[in-house]
């Protein structure tokens, strides 16, 4: 379910500026509105909104995060099968696959560009063989 | 709650300009599942009868499988489809990569295009945006370098299909490429894009998959994934001729486990048949009239399938794929890597040529690739094209001097780059051998190895006649892809779908050339569960592990939350069948007309070498076949009481 913007938006625009899928339309000092048909379920609106104006698919009210502190993907070797759903998965494309080693010919994934990273942990959502973690602890919090 | 599909296409009027989103009925995926059934719904009531497959006419659909981001695995895999230039029936083409889930990263389960633009352009979604854009600084390049210019332009995660050079002249056996040069090769469908002056798409979207009960998939996935990573040490590469000597010494079959086939594919991927196959009596030889004794392991050495390993960066994986059978290779020359060549690709361009060159082989890989051109019919018609020249039909006049002769690989090089820029001979040629045969005569027809006008693949019929059948009875001719008496083991349906028989872990030889009922049974049963396969959007050699290790149907209840099984699942399969003959017989095709050569069914014999003696029994076989289907034994056409049976509507 689509997340929503209430009527405590002030028009401000971070959302509008990190959405990925451009989702989310308003002018500058005005109420802004997510596309439900767009909206993709990141959640990133609601991490960088100052004024507690995004809620959830619950409905629940999204609380403001730093983004250095926004949860981050950590990927374990052992257990990855090199099959890249997560690459495909991040609606970013901020993970990248590695070189191959002498020992082991598969590539493996890894986050090449952090800035870019939303949080969004589809990449630990939808892989199968749960390889993919989020670090949601590393930097002292971030969404649950 | 979602159930796998996106429940929308896309469709787009080239020649107008109009792009339209469509939403299809729950009913339609209940019926003919996503991906190939969808499409064939789709096709089936759209295409007009006798459309001009290069005409404004004429769809060309791109479309993703059911299972595609479900969390199932070995489900990367989109297809093409249209009315084929190459065959004048239906005609698909499947490839892996990362092209699948973009589509319906998208939002939508196929993108369908009709009508022909005046200009070059190309379809860019993003955003939520679907648009045509000019494609005039990219007509004309390779299909590598064009969608890396592309990709310059769009965000990080966008997916490319286009087509190369040969789709753009309209070569007859030209493809689609994604992903560096991936190709979903067969049908001829490049040229249908080509005809529409529909360079490109590119994809790129964030879209969610929405699916019935994700957690039950990955519990399923996570099963399956123990049996494919389980990958004991096995012999080297220089060994595999010997297993294939083994085989074809013995009197008797073994009956052949999937695990087995993983082991190699993990190993080495496709390629670690290509001696084996050749020893085993697999691979057709010189233009299917010679034998393994002319190509034997001192001459095959060079494409032991160490040495593919040995040239491979890394292993690629398709989407999904926890197997990994593909891999980037480093050449010299020209160019710098390649996609692995495959089996298919080694024997069409080596044994079937006699061409012992390895590097040429690298060469034709990529040139081939880069073109658009589908290395299977490329060499078959290059072999094609050598024995003219042997029998005096093509003389050094016709070929600019080429001297034609068996296993002269700078002669093949020479030949399959005319073809490529359709200069000269290479014109006559790159629309396929049986084109060839026609402008060429001479009595040259007979020297074309074919089902319906599509050269058929490396795997020979006499050896495995379910080859045979499958060449001469689907609705997209001469496909390997879809059954054998040796892709019936390996599927083991018979532990999942009920009533199927059990194939006897240890069988001679000669009972695989006796024509019965049962054989139909499994030739039918292969046809359905592919049909299937390719609605899910799986991939065929994941399916090699077996129905009790890969859990098709369970993925697909888990994925839509249906109340079927097994069997149900094999109906649609069936029902898709059904449409896609039906489709053929709207658009003229007489079904009986798709038997394979002569040559390829043992007409007259070998007269050595692993199917010396052999002969196929082809009519009787086509005959057992229809009938399992409830189609016309003479004609091969479904009914109306068998189109009724399976909720068809006859157009």
């Amino acid at each position: 379910m689509s997340y929503k913007i209430t009527d405590a938006c002030n028009g401000c625009g971070a959302c509008k500026k990190v959405c990925p899928v451009d989702a989310i339309h308003g002018d500058k000092k005005k109420p802004h509105v997510i596309d439900a048909e767009l909206c993709i379920e990141c959640g990133a609106c609601g991490r960088v909104c100052p004024r507690e104006a995004v809620q959830d698919g619950f409905g629940i009210v999204c609380e403001m995060i730093k983004r250095s502190e926004w949860g981050k993907p950590v990927f374990d070797r052992k257990k990855c099968m090199s099959c890249v759903i997560c690459l495909d998965a991040c609606p970013v494309g901020c993970l990248t696959l590695s070189e191959a080693v002498p020992k082991d010919p598969h590539g493996y994934p890894s986050l090449n560009n952090e800035e870019a990273c939303l949080g969004c942990g589809f990449c630990a959502y939808e892989c199968p063989v749960d390889a993919v973690t989020m670090d949601y602890d590393r930097r002292g919090g971030g969404r649950g | 709650m979602g159930k796998g599909y996106m429940g929308k296409i896309l469709t787009v009027d080239l020649t107008v300009g109009d792009i339209t989103e469509e939403i299809i009925p729950d009913d339609v995926y209940e019926k003919y599942l996503s991906g190939m059934g969808l499409a064939a719904y789709i096709l089936y009531n759209r295409i007009p009868a006798g459309a001009d497959p290069l005409g404004p006419d004429n769809i060309l659909g791109f479309v993703s499988g059911l299972l595609t981001g479900t969390g199932s695995l070995f489900a990367g895999r989109w297809m093409v489809v249209g009315k084929s230039p190459l065959t004048g029936s239906w005609g698909d083409a499947n490839c892996g990569g990362n092209f699948s889930p973009a589509i319906k990263r998208c939002g939508y389960d196929g993108i369908f295009f009709k009508g022909i633009s005046s200009r070059p352009v190309y379809l860019y979604i993003g955003k939520g945006k679907a648009e045509l854009r000019d494609a005039s600084h990219v007509w004309g390049r390779d299909a590598v370098e064009a969608e890396k210019m592309l990709l310059k332009d769009t965000p990080a995660g966008a997916r490319v299909a286009l087509i190369g050079p040969s789709g753009e002249k309209l070569s007859l056996i030209s493809g689609i490429s994604n992903d560096g040069g991936r190709m979903a090769a067969r049908s001829g469908l490049g040229a249908v894009m080509g005809s529409k002056m529909l360079k490109a798409l590119v994809l790129s979207g964030a879209n969610r998959i929405a699916v019935h009960n994700r957690e039950e998939i990955k519990k399923l996935s996570r099963k399956c994934n123990k049996w494919v990573q389980f990958q004991p040490p096995f012999l080297p590469g220089s060994m595999m001729p010997y297993v294939g000597a083994f085989m074809r010494m013995m009197p008797t079959v073994l009956a052949q486990d999937g695990m087995l086939y993983k082991i190699l594919l993990r190993k080495w991927g496709t390629g670690s048949l290509n001696q084996m196959s050749i020893e085993m009596g697999d691979s057709p030889i010189k233009n299917w009239k010679g034998n393994n004794e002319d190509f034997g392991p001192k001459k095959s050495v060079t494409t032991n399938p160490d040495v593919f390993t040995d040239r491979e960066m890394i292993k690629y994986h398709c989407y999904s794929c926890p197997l990994g059978c593909g891999g980037i290779c480093s050449m010299t020359g020209k160019y710098s890597e390649t996609h692995k060549p495959e089996y298919e690709t080694v024997l069409a361009l080596g044994g079937l040529c006699l061409n012992e060159d390895v590097d040429s082989i690298f060469y034709l890989n990529e040139a081939l690739n880069r073109a658009g051109m589908d290395t299977i019919s490329a060499g078959a018609t290059v072999a094609f094209a050598i024995e003219c020249y042997e029998e005096g039909i093509l003389t050094k006049k016709d070929t600019d001097g080429l001297e034609l002769s068996w296993g002269n690989s700078d002669a093949i090089i020479a030949l399959v780059d005319k073809m490529i820029s359709r200069e000269g001979i290479g014109d006559i040629l790159a629309d396929g051998s049986r084109v060839a045969a026609r402008k060429l005569g001479k009595g040259s027809e007979r020297f074309t190895v074919h089902a319906g006008g599509q050269e058929l693949a490396m795997h020979d019929s006499r050896n495995d006649p379910g080859f045979a059948l499958h060449y001469s009875v689907e609705p997209t001719p001469g496909r390997h892809t879809i059954g054998a008496g040796l892709y019936y083991e390996m599927f083991q349906l018979w532990k999942k779908v009920k009533g199927l028989p059990k194939v006897s872990p240890l069988y001679f030889k000669g009972s695989k050339y006796v024509v019965d009922e049962e054989k139909a049974v499994r030739g039918a049963a292969c046809s359905k569960f592919m049909n299937v396969l390719n609605g899910a959007g799986l991939c065929m050699f994941g399916s090699f592990l077996g129905a009790n290790k890969i859990p098709t149907f369970e993925w697909l209840t888990a994925a839509t939350g249906w109340n079927k099984g097994p069997e149900e699942y094999m109906e649609i399969g069936e029902r898709i069948q059904t449409l896609r003959q039906a489709f053929n017989v709207k658009h003229g095709i007489e079904p009986k007309n798709f038997k394979i050569s002569d040559r390829a069914v043992g007409k007259p014999p070998l007269s050595g070498g692993a199917n010396k003696g052999r002969t196929v029994d082809i009519d009787k076989m086509m005959e057992g076949y229809w009938e399992q289907f409830g189609w016309d034994i003479v004609t091969g056409k479904p009914g109306a009481e068998c189109m009724a049976r399976l909720d068809i509507e006859v157009q």
